[in-house]
């Protein structure tokens, strides 16, 4: 990883962060300090960070980032995130948590006097399934009567992409990673439902907000110029506002039934005894690699990610394209407190490099190379719903992590037979031979182990060095 | 109930007054500031009631040619 400014910091004029040698500043400007001492000195951040709610933050020597960054008035130091993931990856309850946190963060904040300058989606991560805010210099002081500046920007990012899935049952990934600012307000005021629009909270949030964009936006007259100045928002209505947007968020559900692989876990083609070697078989790989940083690729509701985190895996990403997996994985997080995060993820497009400049959001294999790797039941989909070619797979596999385990899944298993029944099959050189060449050509093959009552092999590899991150 | 009333007062006029702006140059906040406006209580909504006056004035006296370029000598 290059160490400098993240590309994903640079619009803040009040401070950057910095990448150095592993470790993570946090510079703050001139322009800025006064604030942020002032908000630090109410005894807010530190509130937050006792309670695990703020990334914790100490001061630091300026003179390490001098190369960096010009003079900054005042240096922080962060611990380091385990992985960095964006809102158009995370699941329903994850993005639903990552808003009500937010909007818990700003009434705390209210308490000691001090507001929010935005409610960017981008300030929120996760570690597990736990939401922590990472941006110290949003918080500013409180002017009684001041407007809530980041309420267009919390309704396009947590709350439209909420209504969107809950109301009319679209996942906000592919939306909201098309347009990384989320859901426009006028746009989803145009794809709700009529019946949904009745109620006050649409009314006001969604219907009335988008109608004064239109009409007044356009309008430069000296009439709402004034207008606008003359703003005035209570702090009390303030409250209420944010109050209010918490108790309807906490009340958003998507709507029931089940996705496709839903049922997967409970109801696939092999027996226990077959689920029991792969564990065994990952806790090995688990406990002689000891990963930090583990990525379970089509991880499903996460038995395999829990499999890794009982034999001492720090930290598991897992990734699947099913959203009813994600959410009931992500509840399982939470109720297990569990070191894993749930993202989702389609391995035939994984999240790219965009933003300004395309650096802005890193891509997928960007935040890699990840310790450890599983594929399991994932290359068969690639190779035969996506047409990709093996050598293809193995190569972006070892690509990923420093080592792994893959399942390869013959065309006579169930799941296979299910993918090409309704297609003709031409993927003639799809068999386990010619896999394990391929990955044989990325990287050493340790150990390969038969999945009882089953034709499915799992493979264990170290990716040949220097090729993570080579692309 | 001041806030109901200026909501329904609100929501006749945004169903009355129509139009399409131009889509360059928004302003992208505003929406959202006039509705903390009328949150804000009976003063803010009649100042909104005064804004949808001000257009309605205006549909009927401005030029029917889009001026804001002449306006705004620096947009380009």
């Amino acid at each position: 990883m290059v160490g400098g400014i993240e590309s994903g910091s640079f619009r803040d004029p009040s401070g950057q962060i910095i990448n150095k040698d592993g470790r993570i500043y946090r510079t703050v400007t001139a322009s800025a300090v006064d604030d942020f001492k002032w908000v630090k000195d109410t005894g807010l951040l530190d509130t937050l960070v006792a309670d695990g709610a703020l990334v914790p933050f100490e001061e630091a020597d300026s003179s390490l980032v001098e190369e960096l960054a010009a003079e900054p008035a005042l240096l922080l130091e962060h611990p380091r995130l385990p992985f960095i993931s964006y809102p158009y990856e995370w699941p329903f309850n994850a993005l639903k948590a990552a808003a009500l946190h937010h909007l818990d963060i700003h009434l705390r904040a209210l308490d000691h006097n001090v507001t929010m300058s935005d409610a960017s989606a981008y300030n929120i991560q996760f570690r597990g399934s736990e939401p922590i805010f990472i941006d110290h210099l949003s918080f500013v002081p409180l002017r009684d009567g001041g407007l809530w500046h980041g309420h267009r920007q919390f309704c396009e990012q947590f709350l439209n992409p909420l209504l969107l899935r809950s109301y009319l049952d679209v996942p906000h990934n592919a939306w909201y990673r098309g347009n990384l600012e989320g859901i426009p307000i006028d746009q989803l005021r145009r794809v709700l439902p009529f019946q949904r629009k009745f109620s006050l909270n649409v009314l006001m949030h969604v219907t009335l907000q988008a109608r004064f964009q239109r009409n007044f936006s356009d309008s430069c007259s000296a009439e709402k110029i004034k207008a606008v100045n003359n703003v005035n928002l209570p702090v009390s209505t303030l409250r209420r506002m944010l109050r209010k947007l918490s108790a309807w968020i906490e009340k958003l559900q998507p709507p029931g039934g089940k996705t496709e692989w839903s049922d997967y876990a409970d109801g696939n083609s092999y027996n226990d005894e077959g689920t029991t070697a792969k564990r065994d078989f990952i806790k090995n790989f688990v406990t002689d690699t000891k990963p930090l940083t583990l990525w379970d690729l089509g991880c499903n509701t996460g038995d395999y990610s829990v499999a890794a985190l009982d034999a001492g895996a720090e930290y598991v990403v897992g990734f699947d394209v099913d959203q009813g997996a994600l959410e009931k994985g992500f509840v399982r997080a939470q109720h297990d407190k569990l070191n894993l995060l749930l993202l989702h993820f389609d391995a035939s497009n994984p999240s790219p490099e965009q933003g300004w400049s395309q650096a802005e959001r890193r891509g997928m294999s960007e935040r890699g190379p990840a310790d450890g790797l599983l594929a399991l039941a994932l290359v068969h989909h690639l190779a035969i719903s996506c047409n990709v070619p093996l050598a293809r797979i193995a190569s972006w596999l070892a690509n990923l992590a420093y080592g792994g385990v893959v399942e390869f899944v013959p065309k006579s298993d169930p799941m296979v037979k299910r993918l090409l029944r309704l297609r003709q099959d031409i993927f003639l050189d799809y068999n386990e031979e010619y896999f394990l060449q391929a990955l044989s050509n990325v990287a050493e093959i340790q150990q390969i182990a038969a999945v009882p009552n089953s034709g499915r092999k799992l493979i264990r590899y170290r990716s040949k060095p220097n090729l993570p991150g080579d692309h | 109930m001041k806030n109901a009333l200026a909501l329904s007062c609100a929501v006749l006029l945004s169903v009355t007054v129509y139009s399409t702006p131009a889509l360059a140059y928004l302003d992208p906040g505003t929406g959202s500031i006039i509705l903390q406006l009328l949150l804000g209580g009976l003063a803010g909504a009649l100042v909104i009631l005064k804004l949808y006056w001000f257009r309605l004035k205006a549909l009927f006296s401005r030029k029917p040619a889009d001026d804001r370029r002449s306006k705004d000598p620096e947009s380009s």
